[in-house]
């Protein structure tokens, strides 16, 4: 007599739908003496956009910083930061895949990111059988997709015959699972729980990004190994080749799961999300488009994972596998926009500059530095409540807490910013930004 | 002034129209049946006399006051109760937790279960058991009973013999006339010479609205105003 | 054989202590989902914040009292943060879930998801001005427990920590309480009914959001109450990743007893104490090597109890004719 949920769990079994879009009407008038090209390219002058201001970013912040100083500095994320965003920003996206087009919530996709991880730096060890310790990164890099759409293929096999809360918490326990075995599995390094790093003596060099086998091709990514460029008037450090490279690979990536997504294949996930059953009644297998999405998504996780660890040449438990890391992929995707792909990436980049603007310590950049130099004395010495000071105050309030107004700002989100910035722009607009904006420009234009 | 006034009410699920504009009245001491087909809004209707899927426009009037705005447990509060369908008993809650919890709070459990038992003595047998194991016909009993204990001036009933064996009909019909000697019934039914046996009057709903409306007096199933019915 | 004996006593009880604590993490966040449907990622947070206001109470007030004192004074605790932590659940019903109720149930664990970073944070930054670790225990706190509750008691020849007797005693006499609130009162009846059906119950006069209110508050009060036993165990302690660390079985348990029944979470914490208590053994004695064995062993229990009855030990599949 103590089961009372009946109700309760049709309601949680309801499907989590999330907000919808997506409209699936194509922008049609087209000029008929147009070549494809202008066509094509017009098609994606949003996306062209978009490329061109991550393309000059690193340039404009140098310029931007040598004039403007500490104020540019605190208000522009750093090159560095920007490269994070990129690998993060693609794990959130590939969670957004999964969860935010088929409304099955992939609590445990920290286990595809860290896989990714994992697998490359222990490759790169010569831990993992059959692949030597200098097989090219871009190998082991794609192989570590492959080996998260695997492990994907497998959770998904057993998970996606649950649904809702019950998902959640499947993929939840797997990730957790896998998270305490490489935590505390002595096989890794002598000290699991700290995670393991690339060693320097077989690696004396950054991993390198660009096609195997051809060497010009390539270019080593890393803040402290990397390569470095100079050529006609650009000259770029390690940090900003990092920056494109990632880019690179995040942005083929992004392309990929962007056709996926607007394939008919992409709109049996969104009809998934809508009404299973409906999709189902209509004769589409949808358990194998669920696991079909969810491998492309770990494959993504992990490309994600492995460009993390191959920045940074370590990766950890904590840093890669734990649930929170799954979390930040949900924060992500929720303040970018649910189900719009792209969203995830920018919500990741506004999550990191709200972190870097109110949690840098050093020289040359965020809010807190930046009052410490403008400040008058005067304020800074200023009584507030029980003696603290306001200069106290704001190191309080400001030195690495940003969790606490990212929270805050999250859960504004949530309640009245459901579809979040990108599903914004797009209820404005009345469609995706690329359908949009080449229609506006033409309006523009006349 | 009758005890409920329903007037050009319109309700809506999310953006389809369900409602579009019901008046109806009933008189104190009645019992008037909503009779039409499957899926014309007569659930609806009673959901929005409840609050529970509140009208977006037209009014609810009960004893001379508008319900519109309310909560459903006001509604329910000034004497409006539900007997809905499915019967919607707690099935994991004891026959005689069922029947408390319908005890108006301030009123006496004990004397509420007493009248339940009177009315329904198979209830009393099971009153340990959990209201889920019960059949349907148990169970409408059981949902009745809460209607009667919960104090109501007016009782809405939704399709009372749903899903029930003829004879189990019988029962069901017998203890709904015994409510009806001193509560004021509003009752959705299919069953239409069950329908027309209960009810003082009829109002018949189609597409979301009242089309027809008459006495039962001298009525027959076979009347042509309800040929709709089974179109 | 007394050996063996008093082995089987030890680790039976260190289980039931596991247990109580598990059931203690878990009890809120069931009674929430079970009425309201929202899983509470907050839960955590809850209890790490009921740890430090009951640590702050024991430190500020009872630190030097010994004995019997210092039980009184850990009742006025866990009182206290039963109290404030119920009253921070209340606010975050009334002034932000309340507003998500006609979305989709996401939205609402995605609110809770964002009230933990916020609630972390603030403790993060209240620990750090008072010159405290955030990541270790707060020994102060640890160290406020009389003599009696910190030694070993010797029972059937074997030697218990008189902790665990202590953690037993206080979970059985809170999971008694909520049971006999539950089945035993009106209020508890209500809150049955309506967890089953709040439309109807509301129909039959029950006013379901104050209600909602309440054991959201209730709900919110059970995991502060959680937090002032787990700040006197060295195992887990005040800590500001306690509000993770207690997330992860108490949603383990919850899942495994079948989402919001009452007598699942108990039985489920017996289970997940048990199975951590008998593992945890093994590693101490040296038969199993891999130190997150009991770890592990929890995650494995809710996959695998998802993989073969994903209702949950006391859940059905689906009742209700509605």
């Amino acid at each position: 007599m103590f089961l009372w949920f009946a109700r309760r769990v049709s309601r949680v079994k309801r499907r989590w739908g999330v907000i919808s879009t997506e409209t699936v009407d194509r922008e049609t008038a087209v000029d008929t003496d147009e070549s494809w090209v202008r066509e094509y390219a017009r098609d994606h002058v949003a996306h062209l956009l978009v490329v061109a201001a991550f393309g000059v970013y690193p340039l404009l912040y140098s310029l931007l910083v040598a004039l403007g100083g500490g104020v540019a500095g605190a208000f522009l994320p750093r090159p560095e930061t920007m490269t994070a965003v990129f690998y993060f920003g693609l794990f959130a996206m590939s969670f957004d895949f999964i969860s935010g087009y088929t409304g099955y919530l992939s609590f445990g996709h920290a286990a595809f990111y860290g896989t990714g991880g994992y697998f490359v730096v222990l490759v790169a060890n010569g831990k993992v059988p059959l692949l030597p310790a200098d097989t090219p990164f871009m190998v082991s890099m794609v192989l570590a997709g492959v080996l998260a759409a695997l492990l994907a293929v497998v959770i998904g096999s057993v998970s996606f015959r649950l649904s809702g809360v019950y998902f959640a918490m499947i993929t939840l326990g797997f990730a957790q699972v896998m998270y305490v075995f490489m935590r505390d599995w002595g096989f890794l390094s002598s000290n699991p729980r700290d995670g393991v790093a690339v060693s320097n003596d077989l690696h004396p060099a950054g991993f390198e990004i660009g096609i195997p086998g051809v060497d010009a091709l390539n270019l080593a990514i890393g803040p402290l190994r990397g390569d470095e460029i100079e050529w006609l008037f650009l000259d770029l450090g390690a940090t900003e080749v990092s920056y494109y490279m990632v880019g690179l690979v995040v942005l083929v990536c992004y392309f990929a799961m962007q056709r996926m997504v607007h394939s008919p294949f992409g709109r049996v996930l969104v009809a998934i999300r809508e009404n299973e059953e409906r999709a189902r009644a209509v004769g589409y297998n949808t358990f194998r488009y669920k696991l079909g999405a969810f491998a492309a998504s770990a494959f993504f996780a992990g490309v994600a994972g492995a460009l993390f660890a191959g920045v940074r040449r370590s990766v950890s438990p904590d840093n890669s596998l734990y649930f929170l890391v799954s979390g930040d992929a949900l924060l992500a995707s929720i303040i970018g926009g649910f189900g719009t792909l792209a969203g995830p990436l920018y919500g990741w980049l506004f999550d990191r500059s709200v972190v870097e603007f109110l949690s840098k310590t050093g020289a040359g950049g965020g809010l807190l530095p930046l009052l410490r130099e403008y400040l008058p004395g005067s304020v800074v010495e200023a009584q507030l409540v029980g003696g603290m000071t306001f200069g106290e105050g704001i190191e309080v309030f400001l030195n690495g807490h940003a969790p606490l107004y990212l929270g805050a700002v999250f859960v504004a989100f949530v309640v009245y910013v459901p579809g979040g910035l990108l599903g914004w722009v797009r209820n404005r607009l009345g469609g995706t930004v690329a359908k949009q904006l080449p229609a506006y420009l033409a309006k523009l234009r006349r | 002034m009758s005890l409920l006034e329903v007037e050009d009410v319109h309700t809506y699920y999310g953006e389809s129209h369900v409602l579009e504009g019901v008046s109806l009245e009933v008189e104190a001491g009645e019992v008037v049946a909503l009779v039409g087909r499957n899926g014309v809004g007569k659930t609806t209707t009673l959901r929005s006399i409840l609050q529970l899927t509140p009208p977006r426009e037209g009014d609810v009037r009960y004893d001379g006051e508008s319900l519109v705005g309310l909560e459903t447990h006001e509604v329910a509060d000034r004497g409006v109760g539900w007997i809905p369908e499915d019967r919607r008993v707690f099935a994991h809650l004891t026959v005689e937790e069922n029947v408390r919890l319908s005890v108006p709070p301030g009123s006496d459990e004990e004397a509420g279960l007493e009248t339940a038992y009177e009315a329904f003595p198979d209830l009393r047998e099971f009153a340990d058991r959990e209201a889920g194991t019960l059949s349907g016909g148990q169970q409408q009993m059981l949902s009745i009973a809460r209607g009667l204990v919960n104090e109501n001036d007016l009782l809405l009933v939704d399709e009372p013999s749903e899903g029930l064996a003829p004879l189990i009909v019988e029962n069901v019909a017998e203890s709904l006339q015994s409510v009806a000697e001193d509560t004021t019934l509003l009752l959705v039914e299919q069953n239409l010479p069950l329908a027309l046996d209960l009810a003082d009057r009829f109002y018949v709903v189609d597409h979301g609205q009242v089309v027809d409306e008459g006495s039962t007096e001298g009525v027959t199933t076979d009347d042509e105003r309800f040929e709709r019915l089974s179109a | 054989m007394t050996g063996a004996l008093a082995t089987v006593v030890e680790v039976f009880v260190s289980g039931m202590a596991k247990a109580s604590l598990y059931a203690m993490m878990a009890l809120g966040l069931t009674l929430i989902f079970g009425l309201l449907g929202v899983l509470n990622f907050a839960h955590g947070s809850l209890t790490m914040v009921g740890a430090y206001v009951a640590g702050l109470v024991m430190v500020t007030f009872a630190a030097g009292s010994s004995g019997l004192g210092a039980v009184v004074w850990f009742v006025v605790a866990a009182l206290v943060a039963t109290t404030l932590v119920g009253g921070v659940g209340a606010a975050m019903e009334v002034g932000l879930i309340r507003k998500l109720y006609d979305r989709p149930p996401i939205y609402q664990i995605l609110l809770t998801f964002g009230v933990t970073l916020v609630l972390d944070e603030l403790m993060r930054i209240v620990v750090l001005f008072y010159g405290q670790q955030p990541r270790a225990d707060w020994r102060a706190a640890l160290g406020t427990k009389p003599s009696f509750v910190d030694g070993n008691v010797s029972v059937l020849g074997a030697s218990i920590p008189a902790l665990e007797l202590f953690e037993v005693a206080f979970g059985v006499l809170v999971v008694v309480a909520v049971w006999a609130f539950l089945t035993q009162t009106r209020y508890g009846l209500v809150v049955r009914a309506g967890s089953e059906d709040d439309e109807m119950a509301s129909a039959l006069g029950v006013d379901v959001r104050r209600v909602f209110t309440v054991v959201f508050a209730l709900g919110a009060g059970l995991a502060g109450l959680a937090g002032a036993l787990l700040m006197w165990d060295p195992a887990w302690g005040a800590s500001v990743p306690l509000a993770s660390e207690t997330l992860l079985p108490a949603f383990v348990v919850v899942i495994v007893g079948g989402l919001g029944t009452f007598r699942g979470t108990v039985i489920a914490a017996v289970l997940v104490g048990m199975v951590d208590g008998v593992t945890t053994y093994f590693f101490n004695e040296g038969i199993i090597t891999f130190s997150g064995i009991s770890e592990l062993m929890i995650f494995l229990i809710l996959v695998g109890v998802l993989v073969v009855r994903p209702q949950g030990i006391a859940g059905q599949a689906e009742v209700g004719g509605h």
